[in-house]
């Protein structure tokens, strides 16, 4: 079998690069990257055990669809719902 | 664990980036959309401190809910389990 890489372990892999971070609802039962929960995009500088997250030129994309940049951010990992590495958020995604 | 989160230095890993804005100006949402910045609008305001819990406390604090300012405060604490993220200004 091939070696596994654990879920830690491909955001590890991450660290350096751009990442998009879907958080969940209100109600914390669903999430999708098309669906209207706050979203983040930016680089990703360093996380701990909790995936509470250090993000470096972030846009934020909230639930209203307003975008607001932001420098630096540790972000609660408390409501992370989704990281998709790579990812630029909804404007790159809807392009 | 191996997840290199121990591995990383100072100011990258979120402990880090804490201890790194401590004494600055910070904007802090909290999950409900209401936002508090201490000492952004050129202000004297900051973040005086922070623990495990990212329990907050703020200084000469600015409350915005929908992007308009509704009040301030001199000294606010928050508690952690409502924070959304910290971002440095």
């Amino acid at each position: 079998m091939a070696s596994q890489l654990l879920p830690l372990e491909l955001i590890d892999k991450c660290v350096g690069s751009r990442i998009w971070v879907v958080m969940k609802g209100d109600k914390g039962t669903s999430c999708h990257p098309s669906y209207p929960y706050s979203k983040f995009a930016g680089t990703l500088v360093g996380f701990d055990d909790y995936v509470n997250m250090v993000l470096e030129d972030v846009t934020e994309f909230d639930y209203s669809g307003n975008h607001t940049k932001l420098k630096k951010i540790l972000l609660n990992g408390n409501n992370i719902c989704m990281l998709i590495p790579g990812g630029e958020g909804p404007i790159a995604a809807s392009a | 664990m191996e997840n290199g989160a121990t591995s990383q230095g100072e100011g990258k890993d979120p402990s880090g980036f804490l201890s790194e804005i401590i004494g600055n100006p910070v904007t802090v949402k909290l999950n409900s959309g209401v936002v508090y910045k201490a000492g952004a609008s050129g202000g004297i305001g900051e973040l005086q401190s922070v623990d495990g819990y990212m329990n907050i406390a703020l200084d000469k604090t600015e409350e915005y809910i929908n992007g308009v300012k509704k009040r301030s405060y001199g000294d606010a604490f928050v508690r952690g389990n409502n924070v959304m993220y910290i971002s440095a200004d």
